[in-house]
């Protein structure tokens, strides 16, 4: 068992993470675009997680039946078997590879919901230490007007519904998800994150994100004709 | 007061945790689940209520393991994880409300037999202690111990090999035969080095049932009772019987312990008997159909 470091695979990793409405999501599809046009092997990893795990998860879910520690190991579970059966498998064969969200969702998501944040991180060390992850830093307010209008109101453990912190799941998910971003806050030096402020026009952000990307794939050409 | 191996999981409250949790270890087809249909009546008996429960079955994620473990298809740390979830969701919903309402806890394994196949797997130590550091310290560990020889021909003549306790996993180029006893031999190393890091109460399972189970009784009674367990390792306390009865093969964490019971048959024991010798009858089909 390998555990969370540089990897030695000769694919790319870039992860983005952040709160709904930070943007992030537009920001990765725009950049799958652009290694697509340069000729780069690209694959979002999609979350094919085994059928066996899914409905474990999805009926946790939809019978409320998860607890806080209950919710952590089913989602690290999933993980893990993304982990094996799809990314590292893709690094291997030298492709890059796109994640929409990573393990610094579960670090916030899970110490919000009140659970060890040592034991959080070392229950995925397994995962492969990302070539960049992305955190699109964006205050509330503005992530909340920004997924006011694509969305009708909040699942359950969406809004942290479970955590009882109001009965009205807008005002709950605004203090959940006020509560996700000062982890956040934390994991972003601790895990040497790269910010960036989700408040400016897209097309800088993107500019940006494309020359730290350009940056780590010029790396990896001149290791691949290496003998 | 009970206390957890290291962290604590939110609301997790300990202080009013009154039953006794009794953890059942062992390798497969030692005779667990043979111990444990003997040993439930026999407390129900005594007017005590007893709550059994076992691996992978949680009412989260018990359908899901055996479902894939049928298909072979999880990776490894995928499995250990699903495991995990498996023993987080029993015991926040079964063990520990069992336990605070004063119920015997029994439990046919514990964290240690999940540990111990992480282990061979080449999991990550320091990762597989994490893992299980929200688990309750039991008030005892009797683990039922076993050579790998004498195990074989249990599992030969009364089951058959089976796809994971014979680790094909591991071996996939082998015949189960082969797989089986490579695999076992280096559970119970992993085993033996458990029942010394988490200071387990060691049967010889190698006698006859009755024999494991009267020194389960005895084991079992001392823990419900309150009798403060002598230290271990020390060798401070005399010893009762000698070592006269132990297999020769015995390594030095066996014989730094006695096998309990085995030479003190009915001691302070009435009318436990006759329950014993009908749930006896029964106990090696009960295994074979676990």
């Amino acid at each position: 068992m390998k555990r969370y470091g540089e990897h030695r695979f000769p694919g790319k990793l870039f992860v983005v993470e952040g709160i709904d409405g930070s943007g992030k999501s537009t920001q990765l599809m725009l950049l799958h675009q652009w290694l697509q046009a340069e000729g780069y092997g690209t694959v979002f990893s999609e979350w094919n997680s085994s059928p066996l795990v899914r409905d474990t998860t999805k009926r946790g879910k939809k019978k409320h039946m998860l607890t806080p520690a209950t919710f952590s190991l089913i989602h690290a579970t999933d993980f893990a078997d993304r982990m094996e059966h799809n990314i590292i498998p893709l690094l291997k064969a030298g492709a890059v590879v796109l994640c929409d969200r990573y393990i610094y969702t579960a670090f916030a998501r899970d110490v919000v919901r009140g659970m060890n944040p040592k034991w959080v991180r070392e229950l995925y060390s397994f995962a492969v230490k990302p070539t960049v992850a992305f955190y699109f830093r964006v205050p509330l307010d503005v992530a909340i007007k920004r997924i006011h209008d694509g969305r009708n109101g909040f699942k359950f453990y969406e809004a942290g519904m479970d955590l009882g912190l109001s009965e009205n799941s807008d005002e709950s998910f605004r203090l959940f998800q006020g509560r996700i971003i000062e982890e956040y806050e934390k994991i972003v030096p601790e895990y040497e994150v790269t910010a960036i402020d989700a408040t400016q026009p897209i097309e800088e952000q993107q500019t940006l994100m494309r020359q730290l990307v350009k940056a780590k794939l010029a790396q990896a050409k001149r290791l691949r004709v290496a003998p | 007061m009970k206390e957890t191996y290291d962290v604590l999981l939110p609301e997790m409250n300990l202080a009013d945790l009154t039953g006794k949790l009794i953890v059942i270890e062992g390798t497969d087809g030692v005779g667990r689940s043979t111990q444990i249909n003997l040993v439930k009546p026999w407390l129900e008996q005594q007017g005590r209520a007893v709550l059994d429960t076992g691996i992978t079955r949680s009412e989260l994620a018990g359908k899901g393991i055996k479902q894939a473990k049928a298909g072979h298809t999880l990776g490894k740390i995928t499995l250990s994880l699903f495991y995990a979830t498996d023993f987080a969701d029993r015991l926040e919903h079964q063990i520990i409300p069992a336990l605070r309402a004063g119920f015997v806890v029994l439990t046919d394994r514990y964290i240690y037999s999940l540990m111990a196949r992480a282990l061979v797997r080449a999991m990550d130590p320091g990762w597989t202690r994490n893992l299980y550091s929200f688990a309750l310290k039991p008030d005892a560990v009797f683990y039922l111990r076993i050579g790998v020889e004498e195990l074989i021909p249990r599992v030969v003549f009364v089951r058959g090999f089976d796809y994971w306790e014979s680790g094909m996993d591991l071996h996939p180029s082998e015949d189960m035969y082969e797989s089986f006893r490579k695999y076992q031999t280096s559970l119970l190393e992993q085993f033996d080095v458990l029942a010394q890091e988490f200071d387990f109460d060691v049967i010889d399972a190698s006698a006859d049932v009755r024999t494991v189970f009267e020194a389960l009784r005895l084991g079992i009674s001392r823990v419900l009772s309150g009798e403060v367990r002598e230290p271990l390792f020390a060798g401070a306390r005399p010893k009762s019987h000698g070592d006269s009865n132990k297999p020769p093969e015995t390594d030095e964490i066996s014989s730094a312990k006695e096998t309990r019971g085995s030479g003190d048959k009915g001691a302070g024991e009435r009318g436990e008997t006759k329950p014993a010798v009908h749930a006896l009858a029964g106990a090696a089909e009960d295994d074979a159909n676990r």
